[in-house]
């Protein structure tokens, strides 16, 4: 857990770094088959062991591929539009007829702007609320012992890693009271109901953060004469920048990909990017418009993809919660 | 130290109250306060406010407020327990949850041990590619695959079998060339009935929900056992093999039992997830057909929303709570889930 926070936040700094080792790997991949050719030909290295390498590497490329498979189908699809996908033989359509015709549609004619906007303010209420009392009270749960303390860790733990569809539950029981309220096609209520959900994991998430803040650096300001508030500000909010931004993101996220929720409260004029991309995937169960919603899709996960991307060897090595490592 | 309004609030707090606050530690509690409040106000209330109606005879939205309502105490249990289409979601739910835990068991242990072999070079990238799906929105991989398995002619796995008819129609054309001197023509049980209605039929429906829940989730477990596969110690399968141990009896004896006790804990929070699967039958076909492969919350949420059946509704709702609360007892004893909170 600890590892997640220290490595995800550092995912600012490194990425110089990381670029660079993504953008060079097609020389590293010269270099080290030059090499190998050159270990074969000096009979440094046997033909049968380098083959053996080369059949496991091909049998992995092999199984990533068959595994990818959607995620290559949903790309040439949006750039087939019009080009005769699904209406001849074969899955995809033919290279040479790629277009962006479908994205020019998704941007221009499409609701697609209008969704953006309301998933827009649904997310600015959702990161508002939730970053106004995740911060006070990550740092609380950190460095105050108080009565309950251990009890709300616990239950914050364990609706974050079991129970989250719960929301779901709940939500019929909400869902009465909004209506009744007239709250329901309301996106500042929904993005509230975001931000409660999101608070259990993110308090949790910049506590441990926290934790790896030396207490010493505290104890010299308060030897300096700074008072609580100082303490807080000059020492503990600087130190956490990198966690806040993790933060930051998790409540993005909270907001931007949810979906029965948004449909369930929402009117057509409200929706949601979600419910959007939804209602064109379920428009008709044989014309549904594949390449629209191919391109609709991809730009509605596109901001999301990108985050996780950049920091994937972070995510890799430390989404390990709460030590699962056993 | 300056004396904010929050440090006065305390003092004044506890010169009012009988007992010393100072263990209370107010000033903490009041900044961990505003967010547990919002969180429970949408979590617990909700719930206890579903136990309330799950005992009275409640159908729509109107007459829950409305006043409209009578105390029925466990009828509505009672109903729900003896009711038939309970046991189909509640059936199905666990099947649900079983078929689809071993397979992302199977499929992430096969991975893991893909991507940790010494014969594949460029693990590190495959490893990123692999954990894909962690990174894309929910909702984006559900209707994607939702198209893949649509009923249409031309769905990307109806192409599929159409190549594999094609292919096989071709090959026994091959065979009938060459033995000339009979009649050769392909087996009917060779070739699929084209085009396959994937969500309209129970079980093929089943089986398209097993793997959307599958792909959305294996990519957790391959990085629970990537990271367990990497602590063990390459001298533990060189004595191994120096023991003449064979490739099984490595993967019995080092492999599995330092992957067993992370794959049991991933196993807990997935199967978890699981049973609160709500978003697969939802969008593939609404639970369908005939309400066949409804899962619990899938039922739960028909009923109150679609159906208006409220008090009937929050039954169910109220039933999934209790299992989800002991998958979290479950967690709590047979993993270190919450480990932090106490070396915290």
């Amino acid at each position: 857990m600890i590892a997640v926070v220290a490595l995800l936040a550092n995912v600012i700094g490194m990425l110089t770094t990381w670029v660079h080792q993504k953008v060079t790997w097609p020389m590293r991949v010269a270099r080290t088959t030059r090499l190998t050719l050159e270990q074969v030909r000096t009979g440094k290295r046997s033909v049968r062991d380098l083959a053996k390498t080369v059949a496991g590497t091909a049998g992995a490329i092999a199984v990533l591929v068959v595994l990818m498979f959607p995620i290559y189908w949903i790309f040439t699809a949006s750039l087939s539009e019009g080009a005769g996908l699904m209406s001849t033989e074969g899955v995809f359509a033919d290279p040479s007829t790629y277009n962006l015709d479908a994205y020019r549609w998704v941007l221009f004619e499409s609701s697609f702007t209008d969704a953006l906007l309301n998933s827009l303010i649904v997310v600015f209420v959702t990161v508002s609320v939730s970053m106004s009392v995740v911060v006070p009270g990550a740092y609380a749960l950190s460095r105050h012992e108080f009565r309950g303390r251990k009890k709300i860790l616990y239950g914050y733990v364990l609706f974050t890693q079991v129970g989250a569809g719960l929301s779901i539950a709940t939500l019929i029981a909400l869902y009465v009271l909004f209506v009744n309220f007239g709250l329901s096609n309301n996106l500042l209520v929904l993005g509230l109901f975001y931000a409660a959900g999101a608070i259990p994991f993110n308090t949790w998430l910049l506590k441990t953060f926290m934790d790896n803040i030396p207490v010493s650096y505290e104890e010299a300001a308060v030897i300096d004469g700074a008072g609580r508030w100082e303490v807080i500000r000059e020492v503990i909010l600087p130190l956490s920048k990198p966690g806040i931004a993790v933060v930051l993101v998790f409540t993005f996220l909270a907001g931007w990909n949810e979906f029965i929720v948004a449909r369930t409260l929402l009117s057509p004029e409200n929706y949601t990017l979600s419910v959007e991309l939804y209602a064109l995937a379920t428009a008709g169960q044989y014309d549904t418009p594949w390449t629209q919603f191919s391109a609709f899709a991809i730009l509605f996960a596109m901001p999301v993809a990108l985050i996780y991307f950049f920091a994937q060897s972070y995510v890799e090595s430390g989404l390990s919660f709460g030590g699962m490592e056993g | 130290m300056s004396t904010s309004f929050l440090d006065r609030v305390s003092a004044e707090s506890q010169r009012l109250l009988p007992f010393d606050t100072r263990n209370l530690n107010l000033f903490g509690l009041l900044l961990v306060a505003p967010g547990a409040v919002l969180f429970l106000s949408f979590m617990l209330f909700p719930i206890a406010f579903l136990v309330y109606l799950s005992m009275t005879d409640a159908t729509h939205a109107g007459t829950v407020i409305g006043g409209d309502t009578n105390f029925v105490g466990f009828d509505n249990y009672v109903d729900l327990f003896t009711d038939s289409q309970f046991w189909t979601s509640f059936g199905i739910t666990w099947l649900f949850l079983a078929v689809s835990l071993v397979i992302k068991i199977v499929v992430g242990l096969g991975l893991a041990m893909l991507l940790t072999h010494a014969r594949v070079v460029g693990k590190r990238y495959m490893r990123a590619i692999v954990i894909i799906p962690m990174g894309l929105p929910a909702i984006f991989i559900i209707t994607v695959w939702r198209g893949m398995f649509s009923g249409a002619r031309f769905g990307p796995f109806n192409e599929l079998l159409a190549t594999y008819n094609s292919a096989v129609t071709t090959l026994a054309g091959v065979v009938d060339q060459a033995l000339f001197f009979v009649a050769v023509s392909v087996p009917e049980f060779l070739l699929v009935d084209m085009p396959v209605s994937w969500l309209s039929g129970r079980w093929s429906a089943f089986m398209a929900y097993v793997t959307t829940e599958v792909w959305l989730a294996y990519p957790f477990m391959v990085i629970i056992i990537v990271s367990a596969l990497q602590d063990v110690p390459m001298e533990l399968h060189d004595a191994a093999k120096v023991d003449g141990a064979g490739y099984l009896h490595r993967f019995v004896h080092v492999t599995l039992p330092a992957v067993k006790r992370p794959v049991m804990f991933a196993s807990i929070l997935t199967a978890a997830t699981s049973f609160q699967q709500f978003l697969i039958p939802w969008i593939f076909n609404s639970g369908g057909p005939s309400r066949q492969n409804e899962l619990l919350i899938v039922y739960g949420y028909r009923e109150a929303i679609e159906l208006n059946q409220y008090a009937y509704a929050s039954a169910i709702m109220v039933t999934a709570i209790a299992f989800v609360g002991l998958f979290m007892w479950l967690a709590v004893r047979k993993g270190n889930l919450a480990e932090g909170v106490d070396s915290a």
